[in-house]
């Protein structure tokens, strides 16, 4: 029922309202005394060598594809797990399940061998 | 056969001289244009070769007056192996003409002369050709003029006030930018970006003021180029104008975490010099210091170690442990960190009252501790993980690099100073020297942590035995003399006076001494002319050749590996920059 | 519309519950300081009142009138907010936890939780990943390269072990036959979920460490390598914003924790019946417990290094909590 959200909405509210003062706050009761060095990159007190922003590793991004695939899917046994005691009969709903975690699982023995979990 | 008739006989006149030095290491002038053939030679062709380059260092001989019957040279170039195999040194003599000579690398002989090279090259203006980049190494890259030149200015006084005006600041801060392409550091990649990424010297994970510059690839390390100096405080400058007895305070802040370990090849080296002999007593009450100091270094390794891999704990316990092995440091000497309790031809006191039970409770205290240590640290899975197989070198890689200490040790060569060529009376001691066999982060803690349990085994021997007798050498110059002599006649208060309010003399020569401190070997080779200072004092670091091999071990890992390294490796900056 | 049950009650537990929640987090900093101490031969803060007490405000104070900072590099709009979404997003997963049984406050039925939802575990994993966005988004606009490495750890680490907790998190609901979190505390009536899921038990509180950046898996932040990894550039309440956003989180992932395994408030029911606020007494326990567990793991195991822990994570656990999972369904099928 959307009612029974609402007490959430209000929890998210405070919650949200709260984060934006504390973020907020410092700028009416904090000094203001900028310097060049203060506001430069931090880089172990030495001048940075380049820019951060780099085309980076693709490594943490192959980890960032294989959780969304894995994620949706997973979405989909959040059902099942709910009816599971439900289902007559229970065993085929268990072969139903086994099957579909099984395809997952050949997926990830895919990336596996294909070495898209090593770090190089 | 004798080294230096072997190599008389296979180079003939490329073979100059021959000098007589203080210790007994057989000193060679070898002509400038032969000397790269004698030292591979001496590095590979001899059997049992002398297979690490020990030390590498120059002389500014311009001002020296006792040369005694050594080749002419405005500077001198010292090359200093060891052979493992014989147990013996050799000391190799380049002499060079002109206000800014050149000379040939080694480079190519030994990786480890890189750094020594470049360090001389800083210090005294001396060219390598051949070197793949001889850029400055302790001094900034601003920096006028090459300190260790006698002509260079030793005090700040006169060099006129020091002022850092903002243009100045930025003008040095640009000159410490890192310029990937003068360390032929490719930008880019097939397919990514490398980043260069300054890890420190504002850092904490590089246990000071390193900067060790990474070109990554992701995290994984392609390239290391270690950037050090900004400890350097120019101590072997300042044992040019020291006395000879008031150096004594500034070796205590070499390795600032080793204490009287670094007093110790001091007062040996210009011992040497002296001829003096100290009486047992002293000999056995140093042992048991330096031991002590071992102890207190380690167990400051031991915590930053496990910190290093992200262990909160150890760190505490251990410098807890530490503190209180201090309070004996304090009863005994009255300093903590840096006690500067050892004197040329003795101790500064005796040992007080009460002594030997403090002692006594430590040696009971410790050894459970270091228990428990083994299965909070060493025995922890995740950190065996973190350590095993990581940041190894093989025995050779180690020779070739000078690494010394429980690093060596850990590749499973059995070489202590102490056993090899005992000094201070450790002949007299039963201990082990604790070895490992892979040489990889996890070894080299195993090593330094049984060396801990022998250190008690020596401080446990010099409790049960120590001699009567003097504390100081009865020796005219023990420094400072023995005060009840004083007071019987005109000579000896005059002696005394003067070495007080003077300071000693010490005969003119050369003298090298190594020890087996707790990083490694440190040594010092002084050279004295006839004068109340060093005309100059070399301080042999573990620490430098140490850092220079970080990257050989480091690339194709991971920063958090190379923190674990680092951590592994033990050194202290005021150590590698002196 | 029931002004007083359907507005005031509720809006009046959101602030009492963000509060509590806020005081929670502040104290934990001081907690996790006070018994890591202990274990480290010290005494922790002892100088703000008596046991260090008012350390906590102390430090608030001054991170609130501490120079701010925001340096010329970043991406100014996302800088700021990011510590924001990290804390708002850990006070909101709160809501659908029950802390207590319904009771009779002031002449009202009022149940102790904020929100009684259907999909109140759905939820849960949904909120929890937002947090994940503030530190990404965070260390990415703060234009560092320790910044940038932490986040691109965070990002990696925290999905990954999000899927390992909604894994297990599945076997929860297949016995529990609901995703509703009251319902699965009234589940756990005689028996902790802990007793039929130890494996998964296991599984969750590693992801759920993993998940909050927590030592040893603190590898987001891993001061020795990173310096402060995502949040290297930030400093005073920023900073300290996502400081007490971290220690809010161990806070609510504990009430997860105990919610979900160790029986909520209702377990043993044996005490929960004896007074409605016995129940809430024992949730309070046994979040403590954890956060006690949280600290003592923290001062006692090393970390583990970044890439080692993502093939854990995928070889591994990935792997393991699947297994659970059809295990548990076998169990359930066939019994």
């Amino acid at each position: 029922m959307p009612a029974d959200y609402l007490p959430i909405l209000f929890f998210a509210v405070v919650a949200v309202v709260l984060s934006a003062i504390a973020v907020l706050m410092p700028a009416l009761f904090g000094p203001k005394r900028p310097t060049s060095v203060k506001l430069a990159p931090y880089e172990s007190g030495k001048l940075p060598i380049g820019p951060a922003r780099r085309r980076f590793s693709i490594q943490y991004y192959l980890y960032a594809v294989l959780f969304i695939l894995f994620d949706v899917e997973i979405v989909f046994l959040f059902p099942w797990a709910v009816v599971f005691r439900d289902l007559a009969p229970r065993w085929l709903g268990l072969a139903e399940a086994a099957v579909f975690v099984l395809i997952l699982l050949l997926g990830l023995a895919y990336v596996w061998k294909k070495g898209g979990l090593e770090w190089e | 056969m004798d080294i230096s008739r072997e190599l008389r006989e296979r180079f003939g006149p490329a073979i100059v001289a021959e000098q007589e030095t203080r210790d007994g290491i057989p000193t060679l002038w070898v002509a400038q244009d032969r000397f790269r053939q004698v030292l591979a030679y001496l590095k590979s062709g001899t059997d049992r070769p002398y297979a690490m380059l020990y030390d590498l260092t120059a002389i500014d001989e311009r001002a020296r007056t006792q040369r005694k019957g050594q080749p002419a040279a405005d500077f001198t170039v010292v090359y200093h192996l060891l052979s493992f195999t014989r147990n013996h040194d050799v000391r190799v003599k380049v002499a060079l003409a002109g206000a800014y000579p050149v000379t040939a690398s080694i480079t190519d002989l030994w990786p480890a002369a890189n750094w020594y090279e470049r360090e001389v090259w800083d210090m005294f203006g001396i060219t390598f050709e051949g070197h793949p980049h001889l850029a400055r190494i302790l001094m900034p890259s601003t920096w006028e003029g090459h300190p260790l030149r006698k002509e260079h200015p030793a005090r700040g006084t006169e060099m006129g006030p020091f002022r850092l005006p903002v243009e100045k600041q930025e003008r040095e801060e640009e000159a410490l930018l890192f310029h990937p392409e003068e360390w032929g550091l490719e930008r880019h990649g097939e397919d990514t970006d490398f980043v260069f990424l300054n890890l420190g010297p504002q850092h904490p994970g590089t246990h000071g003021l390193l900067r060790i510059v990474l070109q990554l690839d992701g995290e994984v390390i392609l390239d290391a180029v270690p950037d050090i100096g900004y400890h350097h405080r120019g101590a072997e400058k300042m044992a040019e104008r020291q006395t000879w007895h008031t150096f004594i305070p500034y070796t205590d802040r070499i390795d600032y975490l080793g204490g009287v370990l670094n007093n110790l090849p001091y007062v040996l080296a210009v011992e040497t010099l002296a001829g003096i002999e100290v009486p047992d007593r002293v000999k056995v009450i140093r042992v048991m210091m330096a031991e002590l100091f071992r102890i207190a270094s380690h167990l400051v390794w031991y915590g930053t170690f496990a910190q290093d891999v992200g262990q909160l704990t150890p760190v505490f316990l251990m410098f807890t442990d530490r503190e209180r092995l201090f309070d004996i440091v304090e009863a005994i000497t009255g300093g903590r960190m840096h006690p500067s309790w050892f004197r040329i031809g003795g101790v500064a006191q005796d040992l007080p009252r009460g002594w030997d039970g403090l002692v006594r409770d430590f040696l009971d205290y410790l050894p459970p501790r270091l228990k428990e240590y083994d299965k909070l640290v060493m025995g922890n899975p995740i950190f065996k993980a973190r350590t095993q197989g990581i940041g190894a070198y093989t025995l050779e890689e180690a020779v070739e690099w000078g690494v010394t200490g429980p690093g060596l040790r850990a590749c499973g060569l059995e070489w202590d100073f102490r056993k090899k060529r005992p000094y201070s009376g450790y002949e007299g001691f039963e201990f082990e020297v604790p070895t490992a066999q892979r040489g990889d982060c996890y070894d080299r803690a195993v090593v330094r942590v049984e060396e801990m349990r022998q250190s008690l085994r020596i401080i446990e021997q010099c409790l049960d035995n120590m001699p009567a007798g003097q504390y100081k050498a009865d020796h005219p110059l023990t420094t400072p003399p023995r005060k009840e002599r004083t007071m019987h006649d005109i000579e000896t208060l005059i002696a005394h006076f003067l070495g007080v309010s003077w300071g000693p003399v010490i005969p003119a020569g050369e003298a090298f001494f190594g020890i087996e401190a707790s990083k490694g070997n440190t040594g010092y080779y002084l050279i004295s002319d006839g004068g109340i200072h060093a005309y100059r004092a070399r301080i042999r670091a573990p620490s430098f050749p140490h850092i220079q091999m970080v990257p050989e071990i480091s690339r194709g890992l991971m920063v958090p590996d190379l923190i674990a390294i680092l951590g592994s490796v033990d050194f202290v900056l005021a150590d590698v920059d002196r | 519309m029931d002004w007083v049950a359907d507005f005031w009650i509720p809006l009046i537990k959101a602030v009492v519950v963000v509060l509590v929640l806020l005081l929670g987090g502040a104290y934990m900093t001081w907690g996790e300081r006070k018994i890591c101490a202990r274990f480290q031969v010290r005494y922790g803060p002892n100088r703000a009142g008596p046991f260090g007490i008012l350390q906590p405000l102390a430090d608030a104070v001054k991170a609130i009138f501490k120079e701010e900072i925001v340096p010329n590099h970043v991406d100014k709009i996302i800088y700021v907010m990011a510590p924001g979404i990290s804390f708002a997003a850990v006070l909101i997963t709160f809501a659908v936890i029950p802390f207590g049984p319904e009771v009779d406050l002031f002449g009202q039925r009022v149940g102790l939780w904020v929100g009684d939802i259907e999909v109140g575990l759905l939820f849960l994993l949904a909120i929890a990943a937002l947090g994940s966005y503030g530190i990404v988004l965070g260390g990415w606009s703060s234009n560092n390269k320790y910044s940038l490495l932490g986040a691109l750890r965070a990002a990696a680490q925290m999905i990954s072990y999000e899927l390992i907790l909604g894994i297990s998190l599945l076997a929860v609901v297949l016995l529990a036959g609901s995703l509703n979190l009251r319902e699965i505390v009234d589940f756990q009536g005689t028996w902790p979920l802990l007793v039929l899921q130890p494996l998964g038990f296991l599984i969750f509180l590693i992801a759920i460490l993993a998940e909050s950046n927590r030592s040893p898996f603190d590898l987001p932040e891993t001061e020795n390598e990173l310096v402060s990894g995502f949040m290297t550039e930030y400093g005073g309440i920023k900073f300290a914003l996502y400081f007490i956003a971290e220690y809010t989180a161990m806070v609510v992932n504990s009430a997860i924790v105990v919610t979900i395994f160790l029986g909520g408030w209702k377990w043993p029911a044996l005490i929960s019946d004896l007074h409605p606020l016995a129940g809430v007494g024992l949730f309070l326990a046994k979040v403590l417990f954890v956060l006690f567990l949280y600290v003592w793991i923290r001062a006692s195991i090393p970390r583990v290094r970044f890439d080692k822990f993502m093939r854990f994570s995928w070889k591994f656990m990935l792997p393991l909590a699947f297994v659970n999972l059809l295990a548990t369904a076998a169990v359930v099928a066939f019994l």
